[in-house]
């Protein structure tokens, strides 16, 4: 039923019904295009995925002008993957949202859907201006959202968010300019092997730099663990699933046409991927409060995410597309359990919490899963992923196969004890005796005894129990999974139908 | 090798800006980065004055290439609408150089 001219659709009706909440704002209307909005782009992605395996890419060029001078629309295997699972992703945080009643703030609603506009453009867009209007139009939301949710800090970090972000933004900007300057075209299928005049490489250099720094590969990676953390739960998660990760995907796309998988700093980007997998990991020892603990995570889950690019083939590009959709899962699942751990009992500090293990049987046994995923062991997606690119690193031969897996070794286990501490510090230890409740008052200012019957609702459990299941369900079909990661890997590789369907 | 000179003198500002502590020497700061990065993409189709980019008033030959002004165009109005909002930021929120917390209604606690 997705045709390619329905491909802007995917971007445009988020904005439209971003539009649509702005103009109407009865709360039941609102509540109904933030859950409707998600779903029909995820089941949008669904079937365009389906289409894939025979037709491998879709690709409409907006407004019939020429092709090369319109601007293109591209869906292939990779990015209606990354549209499904972020909606899905995405659907589950609005679900916690509406949950927690965030979503009737003023604005929130309209501000989440042109968030979510914005990704999908980000995603099927195949060209890199477009690209930068798209991370833009995802970008001015964000903004927004940063400061309208979670606790007083937002306001200070919220400012670092966007001198950052548009700092890098305008990096980004003059990037492409550079590269229309001496590529003379910004279309990514004219762009195909461009990389090899010297004048493109520089400037596409300063778009990949920005890239990174949008993606928090280390030594970039400083703003993510500062301001993540401090707005709320489900804003935390809609950012993790969806800003590092368009990145991440710009990364890909980028380098896999214009070097074809062999930028000159090949080098240097696999040092900076190393550190990543590590910093992230053993940083996250510093932090006592579970979603600071979870943020030094992300970075980690960028350098493995990155490694599946700088091995760059075919099979370490699957692997690391898998690493990339179990994560912005499995993280999705940590931080709304965080989430549904703070409403709760007001805070997410280890030391205010204990005994969860005794209170919340099936809190617990999600986010033991859950954990487990993000560390790599069975059984969960997560093992399958490290297993992956594991296989990957031995198979790139020399130096570097001992020198990836090692660190990817160690990366595991530092994740492993600091996670541990998280789990001692909230599940474990004596029972609970006071705890912050949320008062219209006085905010979570006032410590009262905790009663019995307060405990994690049902209702606040389903988004991360949802996500939990889809993880599992990543092991259990691996191989199917591993099959589409694989067909989106090679539509990287092999940019010929890529071509050939742009320009027609 | 005007379009250079200033392009250099922009970021150097911006830079210096940027480094300062309050909030709108910040924006200030970003301000004219972003003025730098309108000057390097207007400098990739028109380098030297051509025509106006409109088949009857320059020909072919002349006229100037239009997509880098309309890169330009795109990038003033989304500079625009970031400045206004980085600038309704300076105002809420607690001064930089204390650590006074802001007047919010709750109290706070770690």
């Amino acid at each position: 039923m997705m045709t390619s001219a329905l491909l802007p659709f995917l971007a445009v009706l988020p904005i439209a019904a971003s539009a649509a909440t702005v103009l109407w704002r009865n709360a039941t209307w609102q509540r109904i295009w933030l859950l409707a909005i998600p779903v029909l782009t995820g089941l949008g992605a669904l079937d365009l995925l389906l289409q894939h395996r025979e037709t491998p890419v879709i690709a409409e060029n907006v407004g019939a002008f020429v092709p090369g001078v319109a601007i293109p629309f591209v869906s292939d295997t990779l990015s209606a993957l990354m549209i499904l699972v972020t909606s899905l992703t995405v659907l589950m945080c609005l679900v916690f949202m509406t949950i927690t009643g965030e979503s009737r703030y003023r604005l929130v609603t309209p501000l989440v859907l042109m968030l979510l506009g914005g990704v999908n453009g980000a995603f099927l867009t195949g060209d890199l201006f477009n690209l930068f209007v798209f991370v833009e139009v995802m970008l001015l939301p964000s903004y927004a959202l940063i400061a309208v949710t979670g606790t007083w800090r937002r306001l200070g970090v919220g400012r670092t968010f966007v001198v950052v972000n548009l700092l890098t933004s305008t990096i980004l900007l003059i990037g492409v300019g550079l590269v229309y300057a001496t590529a003379e075209t910004v279309n990514l299928a004219l762009l195909v092997g461009a990389g090899s005049d010297p004048r493109t490489m520089l400037s596409s250099g300063v778009v990949l730099l920005a890239l990174s720094i949008k993606a928090a590969i280390v030594p970039l990676h400083t703003w993510l663990p500062r301001t993540y953390p401090a707005t709320s739960a489900s804003v935390m998660a809609l950012f993790s699933a969806l800003h590092t990760k368009v990145a991440l995907y710009a990364l890909y796309r980028v380098t896999s046409t214009l070097y074809e998988g062999q930028p000159p700093w090949i080098m240097v980007l696999a040092v900076l991927v190393g550190l990543s997998l590590v910093v992230g990991s053993y940083s996250t020892f510093g932090e006592r409060v579970m979603r600071r603990a979870l943020s030094w995570q992300m970075v980690a889950g960028v350098g493995h995410i990155m490694l599946g690019l700088v091995l760059f083939t075919q099979f370490s590009l699957g692997a690391g597309i898998f690493y990339m959709i179990h994560h912005i899962i499995t993280m999705g699942a940590l931080i709304l359990g965080a989430g549904a751990i703070e409403q709760t009992y007001g805070s997410g500090r280890y030391e205010r919490l204990s005994g969860i293990i005794r209170r919340d049987r099936l809190l617990t046994i999600g986010y033991a899963l859950a954990l487990m995923s993000l560390i790599g062991l069975p059984p969960s997606s997560g093992f399958f992923g490290k297993v992956g690119l594991v296989q990957a690193s031995a198979q790139a031969g020399g130096a570097w196969q001992a020198v990836f897996i090692t660190l990817i070794f160690v990366g595991a286990l530092g994740s492993l004890v600091a996670m541990q501490r998280l789990w001692v510090g909230v599940f474990w230890g004596p029972d609970m005796e006071d705890y912050l409740p949320d008062s219209p008052e006085t905010g979570r200012g006032t410590t009262v005894a905790l009663t019995d019957d307060v405990r994690v609702t049902p209702r606040l459990l389903a988004p991360m129990a949802v996500l939990v299941l889809t993880q599992l369900a990543m092991f259990v079909f691996a191989g199917p999974i591993m099959q589409v990661t694989t067909r989106a890997a090679q539509g990287l590789v092999d940019l010929q139908p890529y071509v050939q369907a742009v320009t027609g | 090798m005007i379009i250079p000179i200033t392009v250099g003198v922009l970021t150097a500002g911006a830079i210096y800006l940027m480094l300062q502590r309050g909030m709108v020497r910040i924006i200030f700061g970003l301000s004219l980065l972003a003025h730098a990065a309108n000057l390097v993409i207007l400098s990739a189709g028109v380098t030297a004055w051509r025509g106006e980019p409109f088949p009857d008033a320059a020909g072919a030959a002349d006229a100037g290439d239009p997509l880098p002004q309309a890169f330009v165009l795109t990038a003033i109005v989304i500079a625009l609408a970031v400045t206004v909002l980085m600038l309704a930021m300076a105002v809420i929120g607690h001064n930089d150089d204390t650590k006074r917390m802001p007047e919010t209604g709750e109290t706070h606690r770690r």
